[in-house]
C-alpha cells in the first residue's frame, strides 16, 4: 500500500460517513440526558429507524419521506421508553433495553411480513450524492465533502442548532436544569415530565434519522441488525463528550476515524485490532479520565406526584 | 414480630408472582397479533406450541437446551440486580468464558473427562469473572457507569475473540471465524442421545441453587440484600459496600462465563464466532421474570425454551417466524418492570366491565355504580 494524498481524502471522506450516523444517534443520546433520562435506548430507536425510513421510501419512492419516516418511529419507539420511565418509574436502563430488544425483535418479523423476504428488505430508492459543480472545483474541501450525500449536511446544521437550543436558549437552560435537579426545577414551577418526554423524543427523533443515514444513505435496503451496536457507541461517545452535542460530534469523528481506518488497513492490521482501539482507548479515558462518563445529577431521578 | 416479617415477605412473593403471571399473560395475548399476521390461528398455534414442546420427548429436550445460555445469562443479571447494578455486558462475559473453555477443550490433552470438563468450566468462570470484576472495580474505584462500561468490555472482547478466531487459533483451511474442535474427553454427556440436551442443565440447575442458599442463608446474602435495597443502611450497619458490589459483580460475569463454556463443549465443541444470538441480552427477561430470584430463574427459562422450542419445530411445518418469541420476551420485560401498568390495565378491564354493567337494564345498574363507589 502506498501511502499519498488520495488515500488521506479516501480517509478523510470515509471518517465522514462513518461519523454521521454516530454525531445524530450521540446527539440525541445529549437530549435525552440534558432532560434527565438516561440514553440506553439510541440503539433500538435507530434500528427503528433505519427500518421505518425504507419502508417509508418503499411506500412513497422518496427517500425524504423515508427519512420523515424514520425520524416519526424513532420517536414513536423513544416513547415506549419515555412511558415506562418517566410515567412508570421503571429503571431506566431496563426500559432503554427494553426498546433495544424490541426493535431488534420487532424488525425481523416485520421484514417478513411486509416484504415477505427473511434477513433484509427489497431495494428503495436511497439518497445519491448531490453533485454540486462548485463544490468539487474547490481544492481540498471539495474532494473530502464532494462524496457526501443531503444528509451529512443536514446533520451538520443539527449540531449547530442542537448546541444553540440547549446552551442559549431559556428552554434549554430549563431543560438542562430538569436534568440537573428535577426537584428544584418542579419547585419554581417547571413541567419536568414534559421536558423529559421532550427529550427522550427528541432522542428518538435523531436517532431514527441517523438509523436513517444507515439504510438511506450509506445503502439502498434494511438488513436485520445493521445498526450492530452503533447506538452503544453513541451511548458512550455521549459520556465521552460530556453530553453535549459538539462533544458528541468530536467524539463520533473520533470513531468515524477508526472505522475508516479499519476498512483501509484490512491487507495490513487484522480489521479486529483496529476497531478495538477506540473502545479501549474510550475505556481508559472514561475510568480515570471524564468522572468516570457521570452524566449530569439528576438523571434518572423523579419528582413526587 | 417473627410473623409479621414472614407475612411481608411472604406478601411481597405473592405480589411478584402475580405480576410475573400478569405480565406472561398479557405478552401472550399480545404476542398473538404477530401469529394473526402471519396468518394462523393463535389459540390453534399456541395449542400446538405447548403440545410439541411438553409432548414429545424431542420436543422436551430441545426446549430444555434451548433454556441452558439464558439460565445462566439470566442467573448472572439477576445476581447483579440484586446489589442493584445492571450487567449488560453479560453478552460480554460469555463471549470470555467460551474462547476459555475452547482453548482448554482443544489444547489441554492427556487428561480423563473428570479433571477436563471441571477445568475448562474453571477456567471461563475465572474468565468471565474476571470481565465483570474490571468493571467492578472501575464502577467502586473511579466511579465509572458499569453499563457503559460494560457496553464497551462487550465489543473490546467480541471482537478480541473474533481476532483469535480469525487468525491464532483458527484451525488450517477452515472458511470461517472458529477455533480448533475441542477433544472427546472436554465434550458434555448427552442426557438425551440426538439432542442437544447435556449434563450442562445439571450445571446451571446447581448454580442456581447454590445461588439462592447464598441469597437466603448467608451473611454474604444478607449483605447483598440490604446494599441492594438500602445502601445507606447498608453503609450505617458496617457493610464493606465496595466490597459486596465487587464480589456480586464479579460472580456475576462468573456465571455468564459458565454459559459461554456450556454452549463450547456441550453445543458447538468449539468457539465460532458470532455464536450467541444475544443470549446475554435474553438474560434480562428471564430475570425479570423470575423477579429476580434465581431459582425462579431456571422456572421461566425453561418457560421461554419452550415457547422457542414450540416455533422452531413449527416453522418447519407452518411459517411463524422464530422472532415471534423474541418480542414475547421483550412484552415480559415490560409488563414485568412496570407493575403499576399491569394494574391500570386491570383498572381499565374493571372499568369496561363496570361501563358495560351500567348499560345493562335499570336494576342492575344501581348495584354497580353502588359498586363502583364502594371500591
Amino acid at each position: 500500500m502506498t501511502f499519498n494524498i488520495d488515500l488521506i481524502y479516501s480517509i478523510l471522506a470515509s471518517t465522514l460517513r462513518s461519523a454521521v450516523p454516530l454525531i445524530l444517534a450521540s446527539m440525541g443520546g445529549c437530549f435525552s440526558m440534558r432532560s434527565g433520562v438516561s440514553d440506553l435506548g439510541l440503539e433500538g430507536m435507530m434500528l427503528a429507524g433505519s427500518f421505518f425510513s425504507v419502508v417509508g421510501s418503499w411506500l412513497t419512492g422518496n427517500p425524504w419521506m423515508g427519512l420523515l419516516f424514520g425520524a416519526i418511529f424513532g420517536i414513536i419507539f423513544s416513547m415506549l421508553h419515555a412511558v415506562m420511565h418517566v410515567s412508570y418509574k421503571v429503571n431506566a436502563s431496563i426500559s432503554g433495553m427494553s426498546v433495544n430488544l424490541l426493535a431488534a425483535a420487532v424488525t425481523p418479523l416485520l421484514v417478513t411480513l411486509i416484504f415477505g423476504l427473511s434477513g433484509k428488505s427489497a431495494t428503495v430508492v436511497a439518497f445519491k450524492k448531490p453533485n454540486w459543480v462548485w463544490l468539487n472545483k474547490i481544492p481540498v474541501v471539495g474532494r473530502i465533502l464532494g462524496t457526501q450525500n443531503a444528509l451529512f449536511y443536514v446533520t451538520i446544521v443539527l449540531v449547530i442548532l442542537s448546541w444553540i437550543f440547549l446552551y442559549k436558549t431559556t428552554l434549554g437552560l430549563r431543560m438542562r436544569m430538569v436534568s440537573e435537579n428535577p426537584q428544584a426545577a418542579s419547585t419554581v414551577g417547571l413541567n419536568v415530565k414534559a421536558y423529559k418526554y421532550f427529550g427522550v423524543a427528541m432522542s428518538g427523533c435523531l436517532a431514527g434519522l441517523g438509523g436513517a443515514y444507515l439504510s438511506l444513505g450509506q445503502m439502498n435496503l434494511f438488513v436485520e441488525g445493521m445498526t450492530s451496536g452503533r447506538g452503544y457507541i453513541a451511548v458512550v461517545i455521549n459520556a465521552f463528550g460530556k453530553y453535549n452535542p459538539i462533544g458528541a460530534l468530536g467524539g463520533s469523528l473520533f470513531f468515524g476515524f477508526f472505522d475508516s481506518l479499519q476498512t483501509i488497513f484490512q491487507s495490513v492490521l487484522p480489521s479486529q485490532v483496529v476497531m478495538m482501539t477506540p473502545y479501549v482507548f474510550t475505556l481508559l479515558i472514561i475510568t480515570f479520565g471524564i468522572r468516570g462518563g457521570r452524566g449530569p445529577a439528576g438523571v434518572g431521578k423523579h419528582v413526587e406526584d | 414480630m417473627e410473623d409479621k416479617l414472614k407475612s411481608v415477605k411472604r406478601l411481597g412473593i405473592k405480589n411478584s408472582l402475580i405480576n410475573s403471571f400478569f405480565a406472561l399473560v398479557f405478552s401472550l395475548l399480545l404476542g398473538m397479533i404477530f401469529i394473526i399476521a402471519s396468518g394462523y390461528s393463535p389459540i390453534d398455534s399456541y395449542k400446538a406450541i405447548f403440545g410439541v414442546s411438553l409432548g414429545t420427548l424431542k420436543g422436551f429436550a430441545l426446549s430444555l437446551s434451548q433454556a441452558t445460555p439464558i439460565m445462566f445469562t439470566g442467573l448472572s443479571f439477576a445476581l447483579a440486580y440484586r446489589v442493584r447494578m445492571i450487567n449488560t455486558g453479560a453478552e460480554g462475559q460469555l463471549y470470555a468464558g467460551a474462547i476459555a473453555a475452547a482453548i482448554i477443550g482443544a489444547y489441554v490433552t492427556n487428561v480423563p473427562s473428570v479433571v477436563h470438563i471441571p477445568l475448562a468450566f474453571g477456567v471461563a468462570f475465572i474468565a468471565g469473572g474476571f470481565a465483570a470484576l474490571m468493571v467492578a472495580l472501575a464502577k467502586v474505584y473511579f466511579g465509572a457507569n458499569e453499563i457503559i462500561m460494560t457496553l464497551m468490555l462487550n465489543q473490546i472482547i467480541i471482537l478480541f475473540t473474533s481476532f483469535l478466531a480469525n487468525g491464532p487459533l483458527k484451525p488450517p483451511g477452515s472458511g470461517v471465524g472458529q477455533t480448533e474442535r475441542i477433544l472427546d474427553s472436554a465434550k458434555l454427556t448427552k442426557i438425551i442421545p440426538q439432542t442437544q440436551l447435556t449434563t450442562a442443565i445439571f450445571l446451571v440447575i446447581a448454580v442456581a441453587l447454590i445461588l439462592q442458599f447464598i441469597l437466603d442463608k448467608t451473611v454474604f446474602g444478607y449483605e447483598i440484600k440490604i446494599t441492594g435495597n438500602n445502601l445507606k443502611a447498608a453503609q450505617v450497619a458496617g457493610i464493606n459496600v465496595a466490597r459486596t458490589y465487587i464480589t456480586t459483580f464479579a460472580l456475576s460475569g462468573a456465571v455468564a462465563g459458565l454459559g459461554g463454556a456450556a454452549m463450547v463443549l456441550g453445543v458447538n465443541y468449539r468457539f465460532i464466532e458470532g455464536f450467541s444470538s444475544s443470549y446475554g441480552f435474553a438474560g434480562i427477561s428471564i430475570a425479570a421474570l423470575a423477579a429476580y430470584s434465581p431459582a425462579a430463574v431456571i422456572l421461566s427459562a425453561f418457560l421461554i425454551g419452550i415457547l422457542k422450542s414450540g416455533t422452531i419445530t413449527l416453522n418447519r411445518i407452518t411459517s411463524i417466524p422464530v422472532e415471534f418469541v423474541e418480542v414475547i420476551q421483550v412484552l415480559i420485560i415490560i409488563f414485568v418492570a412496570a407493575p403499576r401498568l399491569i394494574r391500570s390495565i386491570l383498572d381499565t378491564f374493571k372499568k369496561i366491565k363496570n361501563k358495560l354493567a351500567k348499560i345493562q337494564p335499570k336494576v342492575s345498574k344501581e348495584q354497580t355504580i353502588n359498586g363502583g363507589e364502594s371500591e
